[in-house]
């Protein structure tokens, strides 16, 4: 069978697909984007808005605290908020830079490979700080809970230092190798495929 | 200005649907994702359609982005395909088409479905009459490679065709 005969069938089969209609079409032209990087951006905006709307009402709370163990609670709570916003935002900027939809297929599939890979190498990053500073949050609102004095006290035993340790190793190790798991369920496999597409493009 | 444009966009659509349909039924096998994929990639032409100076064939454009759209820029949800199932496969098929089904073309296409993504979107280019030189550009390899590709896509096509 050459080339010419698989023309042929294949210009046969133009006439096999349920068309669709022009207004069909132009409610298509409204409707939203399920690409990749779209759907990661809506995410983002929803994360972000989030952040934005919890870190005025921890404000608005604090302010209507005297002092106390409250009051700085919250205020640690609305720093961590306002420093997520900053990371949603530059999560938002790393996301805006990955077009290039008009290009060839080969340097398409190896801007997305590129600009994916850091994405998720931000994102991955960023918790690995984020992590120790819940941990370190926790210990906080202890000293706030028990008062500077007991929980020196509380500190200074060796049977607490060993808890801690375990249960810092314990937290870093099981949320690392969730938001790897993670990572890798929602985007990681789709970046393997590409990948492999671009590794059989640049086969001769 | 914009309704205008919109108009000639949909009019364009509408004249050349059966290359997007094609894509999809090429890349997805369920017909609801499919419907998807194909508003996605409606949705990358427009976007696009701006800065379309016509220097390149229609279809060429068009391809390029149906195919960028199909193979990189969308999460889909794939379920291999048994090289046997070719009754499943004419399932899939009836709920996009007509009732009198070519048998050729689903053949073909089936055997088209069995190569890889990127061989898939050559033979699609090929099959359409783009020239080398345009496929060579819109997958971006040299011309030369496209020609050595062709002649192992074919030979591949030819055993799954007449094994």
């Amino acid at each position: 069978m050459e080339l010419e005969d698989l023309k042929s069938i294949w210009k046969s089969g133009e006439t096999v697909f349920q068309p669709k209609n022009e207004q069909e079409i132009a409610i298509m032209l409204k409707g939203r984007s399920i690409s990749i990087v779209n759907k990661l951006k809506r995410n983002v905006w929803f994360e972000l808005v989030f952040a934005i709307v919890v870190s005025l009402g921890l404000l608005l709370y604090a302010l209507s605290l005297e002092q106390g163990a409250m009051k700085w609670t919250s205020i640690s709570l609305l720093l961590m908020c306002l420093a997520s916003t900053i990371y949603f935002i530059k999560k938002l900027s790393v996301l805006n830079r990955v077009q290039g939809i008009n290009d060839n297929l080969h340097d398409t599939i190896s801007f997305l490979i590129t600009n994916l890979t850091s994405y998720l190498k931000f994102y991955r990053n960023s918790y690995t700080v984020l992590y120790p500073v819940y941990f370190l949050l926790g210990l906080l609102f202890s000293v706030l809970e028990r008062g500077t004095d007991k929980f020196v006290v509380f500190l200074s035993q060796p049977s607490t230092i060993v808890y801690l340790l375990f249960m810092a190793g314990l937290c870093f190790l099981v949320s690392t190798w969730f938001t790897r798991w993670y990572l890798k369920k929602l985007y990681g496999d789709h970046l393997e495929k590409l990948k492999k597409i671009l590794d059989e493009l640049n086969q001769q | 200005m914009a309704i205008a444009e919109e108009k000639k966009f949909i009019s364009l659509i509408n004249e050349h649907q059966g290359l997007i349909h094609k894509v999809c039924i090429m890349y997805e096998n369920d017909r609801d994702v499919r419907n998807d994929l194909f508003q996605e990639i409606v949705l990358q032409l427009w976007k696009s359609f701006s800065s379309f100076r016509g220097e390149s064939k229609i279809s060429t454009w068009m391809y390029r982005i149906a195919l960028n759209t199909a193979i990189s820029g969308y999460r889909k949800q794939t379920r291999l395909l048994k090289t046997e199932d070719l009754r499943e496969m004419h399932l899939n098929i009836s709920d996009a088409g007509s009732d009198d089904y070519d048998e050729n073309f689903q053949k073909l296409q089936w055997a088209i479905r069995q190569l890889s993504e990127i061989e898939r979107a050559m033979i699609m280019m090929a099959l359409e009459e783009i020239p080398y030189e345009e496929i060579a550009e819109t997958i971006g390899i040299t011309q030369n490679n496209v020609r050595v590709r062709m002649n192992r896509i074919r030979e591949k096509l030819k055993k799954l065709m007449c094994p």
